[in-house]
């Protein structure tokens, strides 16, 4: 069986920076894969190539084993590739419920009750009190917590998330490591997360792949990898966690 | 010395036309608010509305089916909207450009030119005027022209009709979302380069509605939208782009206080009634009523 998600010699330069250098990695039907590395490791723009933020300058993309390549992003979403932003993109004058509702705008599963679904993700995201606020309105945590609820309510075959965790606090981050357990033991989700909460990854991943200055350094358990010498080096000689 | 009769009938003259102002307003307000764009053509869209109106009243269906030429002069204006976005910005709103907003510009001023002058070449230097032979309208003691108060009626409909698609529809939800986040809209699967035709196809269909409803008040000539486009753009200053209420309300202002103006202190500077309350709002509240502050990430 293709995997769920491939980069085939992903590539991207922009100027005089070579921000993704012949970027290869796959990732399992119902995987969940850690994506770590120094600031400026080419994470973010991996995220970006892979969903169709940016054209790559060589190199393919695949879902499922079908080529991404040349797709607009509205285009990739609807094959069911979901993703989530480091600074959570939601929609700031809509109430949290009407967040939610974007979410069948462009598809939504013929048998699906789309009004009971919102209710269930209003209970999965705990902001249930906040239904009619607008989003404007809530804190960075329940920002995130509803881009998680968006992302979740039509279930995709493969969530990108971009640093999911980060300025969080502990029982939001909880919360949103309980919805990707839940979806993907449920619905057999692929996961790409990108993330520096060492502890989080080691309880989430199995399998983590390191980037450095462009390029994939290592595949392996979050164990494996933290041993390598080029690895520990990249983080400035620290070692991870 | 001052009738309460004069006062009432200004009044209703003020909001009347402040009401067919904002439908201008609210074009412009519309469209930048989803495609960040300013189409600085929109006096033209409204031009071709009322040369629109007044063919199809003169050459095609008569004085007494006004009424019907109004809706297809503004589809009209609509249609013509859709090519100019899928001809002209959709190439340069593919990618993501820093200058996309300055590509616009250059494009709707060319667009200002080439209509006013197709109107110059094809119809001459002239005034037209649609007859309309609708019966002057008492409200109590005070007449009121028929045609004042049919567009006045006709842009309550569509202004309602607006709203509602927007509040209550599925497109309307799409429509919202994408004036807040172009990103989010594509993530969740929506093509943003549709919205943005729909969006600018409504948005100048509202000053072709104006032009169509408008066209027997004032006369219908190459540079008619010019003036109202200025009020369109006094409006979206006053009310604050991007914001809807703000230009219905601001919309209304600027019709009473011309209207006003030009009652009790002198009718010959009517046009500049608007920019003192414009100077005052820029003074005062520079993001205008309603408007939020602007943030450039």
């Amino acid at each position: 069986m293709a995997a769920a998600l491939e980069a085939i010699g992903l590539s991207k330069r922009f100027g005089g920076l070579q921000a993704a250098n012949d970027v290869t990695l796959a990732v399992e039907q119902g995987e969940v894969r850690g994506l770590i590395g120094p600031n400026g490791a080419g994470k973010t723009t991996l995220v970006n190539l892979v969903t169709g933020v940016y054209q790559a300058d060589s190199g393919d993309v695949k879902l499922a084993g079908e080529s991404l390549i040349g797709l607009a992003m509205h285009e990739i979403a609807r094959r069911g590739l979901v993703r989530s932003f480091q600074v959570t993109r939601l929609f700031g004058s809509l109430t949290v419920r009407e967040n939610l509702r974007t979410a069948f705008l462009a598809r939504r599963p013929a048998d699906m009750d789309g009004e009971a679904r919102i209710e269930r993700m209003l209970d999965l995201t705990t902001l249930r009190a906040l239904a009619d606020t607008h989003a404007k309105k809530l804190s960075g945590g329940q920002r995130a917590l509803l881009q998680m609820g968006c992302g979740f309510m039509v279930p995709g075959s493969c969530y990108v998330l971009d640093e999911p965790f980060s300025g969080i606090n502990p029982v939001i981050k909880d919360a949103i490591i309980d919805m990707i357990v839940e979806v993907n033991r449920q619905a057999g989700a692929t996961f790409l997360i990108v993330s520096h909460e060492m502890a989080i990854v080691r309880r989430l991943c199995p399998k983590v792949t390191v980037m450095m200055e462009g390029r994939v350094a290592a595949h392996g358990t979050l164990d494996e990898v933290a041993r390598l010498p080029e690895v520990v080096a990249g983080y400035l000689g620290k070692a991870l966690e | 010395m001052f009738s309460t009769e004069l006062i009432v009938q200004t009044f209703i003259s003020g909001v009347m036309i402040g009401v067919l102002y904002a439908l201008m307003a609210l074009g412009i307000t519309f469209i930048y608010s989803i495609m960040r764009m300013i189409n600085w053509a929109m006096g033209e869209f409204y031009m071709i509305g009322s040369y629109l109106q007044y063919m199809l009243v003169a050459l095609l269906l008569g004085p007494d089916l006004w009424w019907l030429a109004i809706p297809i002069s503004a589809t009209g204006v609509f249609a013509l909207g859709i090519a100019v976005q899928w001809g002209l910005l959709k190439p340069i709103f593919r990618k993501p450009p820093e200058t996309r907003d300055d590509y616009a510009t250059v494009v709707t001023l060319a667009l200002l030119l080439l209509f006013r002058s197709l109107a110059t070449g094809i119809a001459g230097p002239n005034q037209f005027t649609p007859g309309s032979n609708l019966p002057v309208i008492m409200v109590g003691p005070m007449p009121l022209a028929g045609a004042r108060v049919a567009a006045f009626v006709f842009a309550l409909v569509a202004l309602a009709l607006f709203w509602g698609v927007l509040r209550y529809t599925w497109y309307g939800l799409a429509l919202r979302a994408a004036s807040q986040s172009r990103v989010g809209v594509q993530t969740a699967g929506i093509d943003v380069l549709g919205i943005d035709r729909m969006a600018f196809g409504i948005g100048v269909a509202l000053a072709g509605l104006a032009g169509a409803l408008l066209a027997p008040v004032f006369l219908v000539f190459p540079t008619d939208g010019l003036v109202t486009t200025v009020k369109g753009f006094e409006i979206v200053v006053i009310g604050g782009l991007g914001s809807i209420p703000g230009a219905l309300i601001a919309g209304i202002l600027l019709g009473l206080i011309e209207s006003f103006g030009a009652a009790f202190i002198d009718s010959a500077y009517q046009n500049i009634y608007g920019f003192l309350l414009v100077l005052a709002i820029l003074v005062l509240r520079p993001t205008g009523l309603f408007g939020e502050r602007g943030r450039e990430a």
